[in-house]
């Protein structure tokens, strides 16, 4: 008697529900990377930053270091529980990354411009330290604040679906 | 920034350093202290129970320390001269990242009252993380008002 034929079913796979204990911790070693090198070096590092804003490239070079440890973070959670990464929630995800960043970099213009309309003779420093303090708000928002919005978007989609 | 750039470029700038005594206090006063309280407690009591940290802080705990962490740098951060979009920026990351800390607390209680399943593992792992990533926040911020400050002088 030959064995019965196996039942094709399509295989389901889990979301990969995201949890904030994911990117907070990827977040707060940034951050602590960020601090170390502002007391051990801080002229250069304060100085490669802003030369990276003069020239245009501070903004892409957030946008691909938080793109890239999102999509670490992402893929790590994936793994850990043992769910395929869903296409649309990484389209998501890259999509949030981009605008947070981009839209820190408009605050960021208007921060400048505040500075220099106080007219005191030392506003250059005070601009140069507004470029350090957005670069370090905006790789934190970068990873932390698309997460969150992931987080309440599936809460929203699991009370959606119990309903 | 040319005139400092003048001085020695790589000279590690220790006086930043000072905040780490200043996180030390939260972390002595929110977490050692009461960790060696119940310590105490047992020894007075001749109880032989020696909880660790995580059991200390297993229904989210830390996550409301790390809101009250989160307030006060919030606090220092709008008493300083920062533009009004870079207060706001710091001011609404500390909230988000300090509420979301204190609701692993929130959550917790709430499912522990209700008789809900709860699992501490997670429980500790989601507050240790936002306790962690707070605390980081709150150092490199009082970094970035001391260096303001000096900026501001002339």
């Amino acid at each position: 008697m030959s064995a019965p034929a196996p039942v094709l079913v399509p295989a389901r796979y889990r979301v990969v529900k995201i949890r904030l204990a994911d990117p907070a911790a990827a977040a707060a070693y940034l951050s602590l990377v960020f601090g170390v090198l502002l007391v051990c070096l801080p002229v250069s590092f304060p100085h490669m930053i802003v030369k990276s804003w003069e020239n245009g490239r501070l903004v892409p070079a957030m946008i691909f270091l938080a793109a890239l440890l999102n999509g670490l973070i992402y893929l790590r959670a994936a793994h850990l529980r043992s769910a395929k990464p869903g296409l649309l929630t990484s389209a998501w995800l890259g999509a949030l990354t981009v605008g947070i960043v981009v839209g820190f970099s408009f605050l960021l213009d208007a921060a400048i411009l505040h500075e220099q309309s106080k007219l005191i003779p030392n506003s250059q420093a005070l601009v140069n330290e507004e470029i350090v303090a957005h670069t370090y708000w905006g790789l934190i928002s970068g990873i932390f604040l698309p997460y969150l919005v992931i987080r309440f978007t599936q809460n929203l989609n699991f009370r959606a679906q119990a309903d | 920034m040319g005139a400092a750039l003048d001085n020695s470029i790589f000279t590690a700038d220790w006086a930043s350093a000072k905040w780490i005594w200043w996180l030390g206090l939260y972390l002595i006063l929110g977490i050692f202290v009461p960790w060696t309280m119940t310590r105490t407690w047992a020894h007075q009591h001749g109880s032989k129970i020696r909880p660790t940290l995580r059991q200390l802080f297993q229904r989210g705990e830390l996550g409301l320390a790390a809101l009250v962490l989160a307030i006060s740098v919030m606090w220092d951060l709008q008493n300083s001269q920062y533009a009004p979009q870079t207060l706001a920026v710091g001011s609404v990351i500390l909230a988000l990242s300090g509420i979301m800390a204190g609701a692993v607390w929130i959550e917790g209680h709430c499912r522990h009252s209700a008789g809900v399943e709860i699992d501490p593992k997670r429980v500790w792992r989601d507050s240790r993380n936002l306790a962690f990533l707070i605390l980081s926040i709150a150092g490199v911020a009082e970094i970035l008002l001391d260096r303001f400050t000096k900026a501001m002088r002339p």
